[in-house]
């Protein structure tokens, strides 16, 4: 206990009076997320009573409240830089089509679920984790962490999503990188895998 | 975290890297296991489980669960003061005592009704070693038990050697306690495979590759359960985009953006995977 505090002390005294003054604007990230989660419980409503508009419905919220590069580039980790510049805009579509297909299928069905923003806090300096629980009417909660990028004067865009602590966009990222891998290292090998699972998706919705 | 940190720095073809990379040297021969346990799961688990979730009546399904749960309470106890963590070892106390009294000797889950009082909270040998230290070891993954890693294996048989049912039957030979035993163990697997029939399935629906979705969603929710949700976590620094189509060029553009892909050493923090805690 006595180190932490020194620890941070220290921290405190070292690091420039700029980093720490970084103040994200958590009120508007909070509001943020709690206007996605109704827009989102209002595109489940609708979903449920007809499936026409889903795909789409999920394509614009994707498209205005995340920021779609960014999470792409992570996803693709270091292979990113060793992509032609078609094999990025190819793949960045891609990975739009194929997480609007996965959530779109998520869609179908409406079960009363609530959604609560429970909270907020800074991460680094430029991003908000604002933290929210999904409820249904039976079993527990779910607790869904957003992390919000900040580029100030209202500029907000959601960069990860974790589900009880695990992030998506590393679990995306570690599953591509597999596939590349498994492929000696050809990133059209990822794209293929893509095209094809994207297809497979449709087919079955 | 020392193993994230190796590999970081081995940028090569055959290592995964980066954030979250899970160190997987005996790959092959773990996707051949797992291959092995879909084929298990498909022909008999995922049925057993399924039959089980559909046709045994709900209540009862709570019952068990809330019992196997209760049964749990000497095991998670011992790992919450192995830990230091005395307000967790307070509330399994809290939560066996009511339940005790209360709940019908453990068959209802009173102490958290309606999801609000005490939640369950899952803790085993494997956390344990993990608090003290002790790196997660190699991904693993074990015949009909699933995914793990050299640290969690170890746990597991603690836990299983340890355990105050297994303890006793060595002590006085019982059939009868022998077939509790076995009886506790069949139904903590079905019980926990048929509350992931759905989220499993809609997985490796959506998933390219099934295996490494797997091993990640493993690796983060061992860490997030090893954190007890507390919020200091390792999380990643994910760069801007750099917008190319701007400059319509190759070149990187001219405003400096936040490192391009830093081999990040450090592990960061969907759909709830209950993966199998109740089998520990």
């Amino acid at each position: 206990m006595r180190l932490a505090s020194l620890l941070i002390l220290a921290l405190a005294v070292v690091l420039p009076a700029g980093k720490a003054a970084a103040v994200q604007d958590q009120a508007g990230a909070q509001a943020f997320i709690r206007q996605l989660g109704d827009e989102a419980i209002e595109l489940l409503r609708d979903s449920a009573q007809s499936s026409a508009g889903t795909v789409e419905g999920v394509r614009m919220l994707f498209r205005d409240s995340f920021d779609v590069p960014t999470i792409g580039q992570f996803v693709l980790g270091r292979h990113w830089r060793t992509a032609t510049e078609p094999q990025r805009e190819e793949y960045l579509s891609l990975f739009e089509d194929m997480v609007v297909e996965t959530y779109a299928r998520r869609f179908n069905e409406y079960d009363n679920q609530g959604f609560i923003v429970d909270g907020s806090r800074p991460e680094g300096d430029r991003d908000v984790m604002v933290s929210s629980r999904i409820t249904a009417p039976d079993g527990p909660p779910v607790q869904v962490m957003w992390r919000v990028r900040d580029r100030g004067a209202g500029n907000l865009q959601i960069i990860d999503v974790m589900v009880e602590g695990v992030s998506m966009a590393v679990t995306q990222r570690n599953e591509f990188s597999s596939i590349i891998q498994r492929n000696g290292g050809n990133i059209d090998a990822l794209l293929q895998a893509l095209r094809d699972q994207i297809a497979t998706l449709r087919a079955g919705g | 975290m020392m193993l994230m940190g190796a590999a970081g720095c081995a940028a090569t073809d055959s290592v995964d890297e980066g954030p979250g990379a899970v160190y997987d040297p005996i790959e092959p021969v773990n996707r051949a296991i797992f291959a092995g346990n879909e084929v298990v799961d498909t022909i008999l688990i995922r049925p057993v489980a399924e039959t089980y979730r559909d046709y045994f009546p709900e209540p009862l399904q709570d019952r068990a669960r809330d019992m196997l749960r209760h049964l749990r309470s000497p095991l998670i106890l011992a790992n919450e003061l192995m830990q230091g963590d005395f307000e967790g070892a307070g509330n399994v106390m809290a939560r066996f005592f009511i339940n005790s009294v209360a709940g019908l000797g453990g068959f209802v889950d009173v102490a958290n009704h309606n999801n609000q009082g005490i939640p369950f909270e899952s803790e085993d040998f494997g956390q344990t070693l993990a608090v003290w230290g002790v790196d997660s070891g190699p991904y693993l993954v074990l015949p009909i038990i699933g995914p793990s890693n050299v640290r969690d294996t170890v746990g597991f048989v603690v836990e299983t050697l340890a355990d105050p049912i297994s303890i006793t039957s060595r002590v006085i030979d019982s059939t009868a306690l022998d077939a509790i035993g076995y009886g506790r163990l069949g139904l903590s697997i079905i019980d926990a495979r048929a509350r992931t029939i759905d989220a499993t399935d809609e997985l490796r629906a959506t998933s390219v590759d099934f295996y490494a979705t797997i091993r990640s969603l493993y690796t983060q929710f061992r860490e997030a359960e090893i954190r007890d949700g507390e919020i200091e976590q390792d999380i990643p620094d994910i760069p801007d985009y750099t917008d190319f189509s701007e400059t319509e060029s190759d070149e990187p553009p001219a405003i400096p953006t936040p490192a391009e892909e830093e081999e990040v050493s450090e592990l960061p923090p969907v759909p709830r995977l209950d993966l199998a805690p109740d089998v520990r």
